[in-house]
């Protein structure tokens, strides 16, 4: 029929249009590409979808399609072309993306790609040529090569260790995403009058914001298959059929489903999202804490998983910024997703801390033995360690210049009802050791943190408090 | 009556290539193959002779050929050989209008209180604040915490984040959206980003923008997840195949994985090529002081995007170009992009002015060479450090500054050299010949140099090597 007004007036990408090259495909005499090239063509003219159109051609024969389709192209890696068809759809829900492969690219190289694009079910539509051979690469054993049949690389006919042939369209056929998938053949012209409905009915699909679809195509490659155009026809129709049966696979009724908003680039919903606010915490301190150090203080909490050293640890750096200093938190576990060792290096510095890791930490605090051990004796002289003092029972020997505070952070935890604000308990005891801030920048870091969580605010205010007491009872 | 009507065929022999489907398709044997090879292709075409040809069009809808057999129109038929093929089937390559760019705004954005966050949260509200809203990725440690971010943010912005099957997935979405014209990215660590290779070879080959934050691990191999500058040299000299550069930043606090995340998307699209953001393990999970910036971007959609529109209609993302000379003159456009791209050059140096022994350390490192160098200079030695921000193009003009008094050179890297091959290449590339013998600190598989070792390099000038 006519040429399809989609396909170029001249190829001008192919060898810059010179010569015959400006009218004629760079396919071989009897090539099945011609011919679905041709069907895309007119299914892309029937639904008058041109200017929405990203054709997709992977490495491959087809990979010049290109030069022949006046819509918008974009060339793929071998075997990457649904997931780049996936950016191109969600980029632009719009658009009508077409992934064009080959059977090395769909069904060898690309095949994770190729499953996990057709499970997902975005509505793309993936033309998928089987022709039984590598094309471009010259004469290959694809996935799709037949049992018997001989190839460059299977030279005496593909056998049981070469593996059996791959059924695509049955694959993909089993996977839930697809809504439809057939399998089409070019040899007559009854199989190519189904195969341009199929072409069509598949893009209609995607246009409709249904799903996935799923054609492949039994194509002929007569060059190295090493027949005659019309042998190879019939090669197809004897040999290949009976492995691939033609015909639809699947094909579910659904609604529209693909409907996406246009992405929101609101400031306000961003900054909430991120939890920025400009309203400025209230400040309690007159000027940094230089009775623990001049400008950089080094802590460190240390304890195994769920003892809450973490979140101890970030609620010192987020009280240190809400009084406009600098700090850093670094946080590491032991392997174990649960019960392992947990500890955290802290910095709190006047304007910029420089070394954000806590090898010497002016102040330690462990919430069990082996972290006391670890740790007690990197301390610092004149520095403090604050212990758990319901988990460790011997007092660690220490330089005499440190200032050690047993304080029960679980007992006392425990008596409150709730284990878990053991760490508040220990936070309290911080502070009170150590005066590194008001107890309202503390308090007030607390609060914050608990903004969603207002039932709970008391009880970690209690257990604060319980911290800060058991500290100037040691000192009476 | 319309049988009369329907228009019988024609042929140029030039666009036949004797292909034979056609001859099947007819019933009435219209249609034979020639006993002469055409001089022009080198096929033998087929002949036809139209006597008993009913018009019944099942020939040309076999010809697989678009220029093939077709219609044959009023007044063609009888005298197409003396047409010139140019007059018959034109010569307007494509009606495609001319796309122009569609420009990015810029949001101001109020002042807000600084956040307290993770480097790798930190990178991912950067990507958002830059107009990101397509983010693809998979699973490793230690940089999920980014993707993890993003499958809970994107949705409520009606941005897009899909897990991918693989990294080799994730890049080639990053291809697919990055051609449409929209601003892209992944979190990936070592391992991760050796599989996206591949893609990035393609984009940098397509001209495609796209940000890679690599939160780098201990390798080779499986490695462990803990922190090592391992992929300097990956990032510099080894993206994939092929002639290949990209902007490449090694941010130090979370605050820098912030801004130099916005600075990567701006570079990317500036240059239309991918740029590479080197964390290392302790960056992503190190917790800081984060300002937010005062404007966000709403991204446009560049003239050259492959968009889906008619406004894009004619454009074409590829990499493939099959004549020798056609793909050379692309890789001397792209050299002369990557070095257009060398103003980008930025790095920090801190108390080099007077400095007689000059640390130079990126990421992590960095900031434990700061620590020492304050400790050196308490104990009265002129320290200072040289970090540079952008590792590829070495920012080598500062460098040169920072050591021109040095008496010592000390790289501080979680590697096994991979830094200190950066500074030789540049400082060779730039003719310096005259410098001190460069001393080091090293620690590898997931073992970051500590300030004591610093310390002993420089005051005991023993080696400090894992």
């Amino acid at each position: 029929m006519s040429k399809a007004s989609v396909i170029y007036d001249k190829f001008e990408r192919h060898s810059h249009g010179e010569g015959l090259k400006g009218h004629a495909t760079h396919y071989c005499p009897g090539c099945g590409h011609g011919l679905a090239h041709k069907f895309l063509a007119e299914a892309i003219d029937n639904l008058g979808i041109q200017d929405r159109t990203v054709a997709v051609s992977p490495v491959g024969c087809s990979v010049f399609l290109y030069y022949y389709f006046d819509v918008g192209n974009t060339q793929a890696a071998h075997g990457r072309a649904p997931v780049v068809a996936l950016g191109h759809k969600f980029a632009n829900p719009d658009s009508v993306v077409i992934s064009y492969q080959g059977d090395g690219d769909l069904a060898s190289i690309g095949l994770a790609e190729t499953v996990a694009t057709a499970q997902l079910g975005a509505p793309i539509t993936v033309i998928f040529i089987n022709n039984a051979i590598y094309g471009m690469t010259g004469g290959q054993m694809a996935p799709t090569t037949l049992m018997g049949q001989t190839s460059s690389t299977s030279p005496s006919g593909r056998n049981e260790y070469n593996g059996q042939p791959m059924k695509m369209a049955e694959l993909i056929a089993g996977l839930d995403g697809p809504v439809y998938v057939e399998r089409v053949a070019l040899f007559d012209a009854k199989q190519r009058i189904k195969a341009k409905k199929a072409i069509q009915k598949a893009l209609q699909l995607q246009v409709e914001g249904k799903g996935y679809s799923f054609i492949e195509v039994l194509a002929e490659c007569p060059t190295h298959l090493k027949m005659s155009p019309e042998d190879t026809e019939k090669w197809v129709k004897e040999c290949m059929e009976p492995v691939y049966p033609l015909g639809v696979k699947k094909d579910l009724t659904v609604e529209p489903w693909f409907k996406r908003n246009p992405p929101c680039f609101k400031g306000e919903k961003l900054l909430s999202l991120a939890g920025a606010t400009t309203e400025r915490p209230e400040r309690f301190c007159q000027g940094f804490p230089t009775h623990l150090d001049l400008n950089d203080i080094s802590l460190k909490l240390a304890g195994s998983g769920g003892d809450g050293a973490q979140t101890a640890a970030m609620l010192i750096a987020r009280a240190a910024i809400s009084e406009g200093f600098d700090a850093t938190h670094i946080p590491s576990y032991g392997p174990e997703s649960r019960g392992g060792t947990s500890y955290a290096d802290v910095h709190v510095a006047e304007t910029e801390v420089l070394n954000p890791g806590s090898p010497d930490p002016q102040v330690l605090l462990a919430f069990n033995a082996p972290s006391l051990a670890k740790f007690g004796p990197t301390v610092r002289k004149g520095g403090y360690v604050i212990y758990d003092s319901s988990v460790v029972t011997e007092a660690p020997v220490l330089d005499p210049s440190i200032k050690v505070f047993p304080v029960p952070f679980t007992g006392i935890a425990t008596d409150l009802g709730k284990a878990v604000v053991k760490n508040i308990v220990a936070l309290g005891a911080l502070q009170a050791a150590t005066g590194i801030f008001p107890k309202d920048t503390m308090l007030t870091a607390i609060r914050v943190a608990l903004k969603d969580k207002c039932a709970l605010i008391p009880l970690n205010e209690e257990a604060f408090a319980w911290g800060i007491k058991s500290v100037e009872s040691l000192a009476n | 009556m319309a049988l009369k009507e329907r228009p019988k065929p024609f042929l140029l022999p030039e666009y036949c290539k004797g292909c034979g489907r056609c001859l099947d398709a007819c019933a009435k044997d219209c249609i034979t193959l020639s006993d002469q090879i055409n001089p022009l292709t080198g096929l033998v075409p087929v002949e036809l002779d139209l006597a008993n040809c009913n018009a019944c069009g099942l020939c040309m809808d076999a010809c697989p050929e678009p220029y093939g057999l077709r219609p044959a129109h009023e007044g063609e038929i009888q005298d197409f050989e003396l047409e010139d093929p140019a007059k018959l089937f034109g010569v307007k390559p494509c009606d495609a209008p001319e796309p122009v760019d569609l420009p990015s705004e810029v949001l101001p954005l109020p002042r807000t209180e600084p956040l307290v966050i993770k480097g790798t949260y930190a990178s991912a509200l950067g990507a958002l604040l830059a107009g990101c809203r397509h983010v693809y990725g998979y699973p490793i440690t230690p940089s999920t915490e980014g993707a993890e971010l993003m499958a809970k943010f994107l949705p409520k912005l009606d941005g897009t984040f899909i897990q991918a099957v693989s990294e080799v997935a994730a890049v080639n979405m990053m291809y697919g959206t990055a051609g449409a014209g929209l601003p892209t990215m992944t979190f990936t660590s070592s391992p991760g980003f050796s599989l996206m290779l591949e893609g990035v070879s393609y984009m940098i080959g397509a001209e495609l923008p796209g940000v890679f934050v690599d939160v780098m691990r201990g390798g080779p191999g499986l490695g462990n997840i803990a922190p090592e500058q391992s992929d300097i040299k990956l990032a510099c000299h080894g993206l994939g195949h092929g002639n290949t550069q990209a902007i490449t930043l090694a941010p130090s606090t979370p605050q820098e994985m912030l801004d130099l995340t916005m600075l990567a998307f701006e570079l990317s699209f500036k240059y239309r090529n991918p740029v590479i953001l080197l964390g290392d393990g302790y960056l992503g999970q190190m917790t800081g002081k984060v300002q937010l910036p005062d404007a966000m971007l709403k991204p446009g959609i560049p003239k050259w995007a492959v968009y889906g529109d008619a406004m894009h209609r004619k454009n074409l993302i590829s990499s493939i170009f099959l004549t020798e000379t056609d793909l050379e003159a692309h890789n001397v456009h792209l050299n002369a992009k990557y070095e257009a791209m060398k103003v980008e050059a930025r790095a920090e140096t801190f108390l080099c002015d007077d400095a007689e022994v000059v640390l130079i350390a990126c990421n992590t490192p960095a900031r434990t060479a700061k620590g020492a160098v304050q400790e050196l200079r308490h104990q009265g030695i002129k320290a200072g450090l040289f970090r540079p921000i952008t590792l590829w193009p070495f920012p080598v003009e500062d460098l040169k500054a920072a050591i021109h008094g040095a008496q010592r050179i000390v790289v501080v890297e979680a590697s096994a050299g991979q830094l200190e091959d950066e500074v030789r290449l540049a400082l060779s590339k730039a003719g310096v010949r005259e410098f001190p013998e460069i001393e080091s600190v090293r620690r590898m598989g997931g073992v970051l140099p500590q300030q004591n070792e610093i310390m002993t390099r420089v005051l005991g000038r023993k080696e400090v090597l894992a």
